[in-house]
């Protein structure tokens, strides 16, 4: 039983499951809740505020994980949504480089940033890999409307990774 | 997760993405074992996170969808009752259309067992056109299976886990299929009785303001052949005209050759028909028809002209599955022929039920270990 605890209480554990459950609300309510014709990227968000939440390497690899369970659910190539998350994680985590005592605003500009700039790689990395007719006007709106929807919610997204990516007995 | 330095992080995400996605693209088993297993543990969570939200759904279409759906109810109403006369006579039509196609030994999608099931969701992804349907595996269905609804094609199996099974949809980039093209005859306008017709100089004077144009038998210079007519007689037939009995092709016996047939192959007033590749192009446009031949004999394609597809080993579907019809036509120089914009007879934004044939193309099969 306490080990059981003790796998539950590791960051990746509760990272899994958490991701879990975003997941299946990205499958299920923010699939059929279009604004302007766009899915919001719940996942997309994990990963951005994972990285301002724990830095740039752990935003990486909590990015990574998300994108892996995110393309184990979609048609594209394993891989590809796990490389473009964890170079957003990356991304968002680099706030607190360049950013002195981030203020709640300054987190949710970066994070509407990266989290745009996730929507531009991804039809970037699928022309990559072969796939055509993904590069059109359309992924614009798409950026748009994921950055603003996700840079609004980046504070209690954030709160729940420094949760989730806490180590066990470290501050929260 | 500590202790990592920041290139090597780097590294390994970059190398592992390099792998999975290699493997991927190879069609790897263990990728395709991760994403069942995966789907096994995620879909019952999925299934209870689906009845919790189910309320916040439906106000939120109540919200943003409700004059469309109330306009869309009218409009189906009128539609309703203007198709079901329609439908019983076509229903008798396509009836006799497998009855000739089964005593010409021919396939026919009666012959072909399917499973119908129901979307219960679609992509949540902005770059990917696909809908998950409520059936899989044990219901039969196999990667590459053709779908299609009430209206026409909506695209083939890409995935099938036991009770599940994903479609691409006709309308995403990676989606291809070959197609015929129906080429209607040019509109004919029938003549009323007022209406003279001057076959010398081929002009048309009309009473009537409906008719705008007018069929007139082309003349040929050739003696006592009328084109368009099945059987044609030589001039001395007109004497003695053949009975309905003996007008086979090539009945001309030695020392009786004063009477002779010109048989004109039947099938001449038929649509023509030409083959394509049908392609998708992604969300909000319409796909396209690629490589169909400048054929002078195919003519003109008309808008409108119904897309078919064409069927054969190698095809992703069956026969004479409706796909859509003409939308726009662009035309190119030189050889290259037009190409097609393909207007969808399925709806695809609003998918409900859906049947899936259980055919499995030739080229979709598992090779043999």
């Amino acid at each position: 039983m306490n080990r059981i605890l003790a796998i539950a209480q590791q960051p990746l554990t509760r990272l899994f499951l958490v991701a879990l459950i975003v997941l299946s609300f990205q499958t299920t309510i923010f699939n059929t809740m279009r604004p302007f014709g766009v899915c919001l990227q719940v996942m997309l968000l994990l990963s951005t505020s994972s990285g301002l939440a724990r830095g740039s390497e752990i935003g990486a690899i909590a990015g990574f994980i998300i994108g892996m369970m995110y393309d184990l659910v979609l048609s594209t190539p394993l891989g590809l949504g796990a490389v473009v998350f964890a170079l957003v994680g990356y991304l968002a985590g680099m706030t607190n480089s360049f950013v002195h005592q981030p203020t709640w605003w300054t987190k949710m500009l970066l994070a509407g940033a990266a989290s745009g700039l996730g929507m531009l790689f991804m039809p970037l990395a699928l022309t990559i890999v072969g796939r055509e007719g993904v590069m059109n006007r359309h992924i614009l709106v798409v950026a748009l409307v994921v950055g603003v929807t996700n840079a609004a919610v980046t504070i209690p997204a954030e709160r729940l990774c420094r949760w989730v990516l806490a180590e066990p007995g470290q501050a929260r | 997760m500590g202790g990592l330095t920041r290139r090597r992080v780097i590294a390994i995400l970059a190398l592992t993405s390099i792998l999975l996605i290699t493997m991927d693209l190879r069609n790897s088993s263990s990728v395709s074992s991760a994403r069942r297993l995966f789907g096994a543990i995620f879909h019952p969570i999925e299934g209870a996170t689906r009845v919790l939200t189910t309320p916040i759904n439906n106000i939120w279409h109540g919200i943003t969808d409700y004059g469309d759906v109330s306009q869309d109810n009218k409009r189906l109403k009128d539609l309703i009752a203007r198709q079901e006369g329609a439908t019983i006579a076509n229903i008798a039509g396509v009836r006799e259309a497998q009855e000739l196609l089964a005593l010409n030994g021919l396939p026919t999608l009666a012959g072909i067992d399917s499973c119908t099931g129901q979307v219960v969701g679609q992509s949540p992804s902005n770059f990917s056109q696909t809908v998950e349907i409520n059936r899989g595996r044990r219901c039969g269905i196999r990667v590459g299976m053709p779908v299609l609804n009430a209206a026409g094609l909506i695209g083939k199996v890409t995935e099938s886990l036991d009770d599940r099974a994903v479609v691409m949809l006709i309308t995403d980039p990676a989606y291809s299929l070959s197609v015929k093209i129906v080429n209607q005859p040019p509109p004919k306008v029938t003549v009323p009785n007022n209406v003279s017709v001057s076959p010398e100089n081929q002009t048309t004077t009309t009473t009537s303001t409906t008719t705008t144009t007018t069929t007139i038998a082309p003349k040929s210079t050739i003696p006592g052949f009328t084109p368009g007519v099945t059987i044609a007689t030589l001039p001395n037939a007109s004497q003695n005209p053949p009975s309905s009995e003996s007008t086979v092709a090539g009945d001309i016996r030695p020392g009786q050759g004063n009477v002779s047939q010109i048989t004109v192959p039947p099938g001449a007033n038929l649509p023509l028909r030409e083959t394509g590749a049908l392609e998708g192009r992604g969300l909000s446009r319409n796909p396209i028809v690629r490589f169909i031949e400048n054929q002078p004999r195919f003519g003109v394609v008309y808008i409108g002209s119904p897309i078919v597809s064409s069927g054969g080993a190698t095809s992703l579907a069956p026969p004479d599955i409706v796909v859509g019809t003409v939308s726009r036509i662009i035309s190119r120089s030189g050889t290259l022929g037009p190409l097609l914009e393909v207007k969808v007879a399925a709806n695809l934004e609003s998918l409900n039920f859906v049947r899936v044939l259980l055919y499995q193309p030739t080229t979709e099969r598992p090779s043999a270990p």
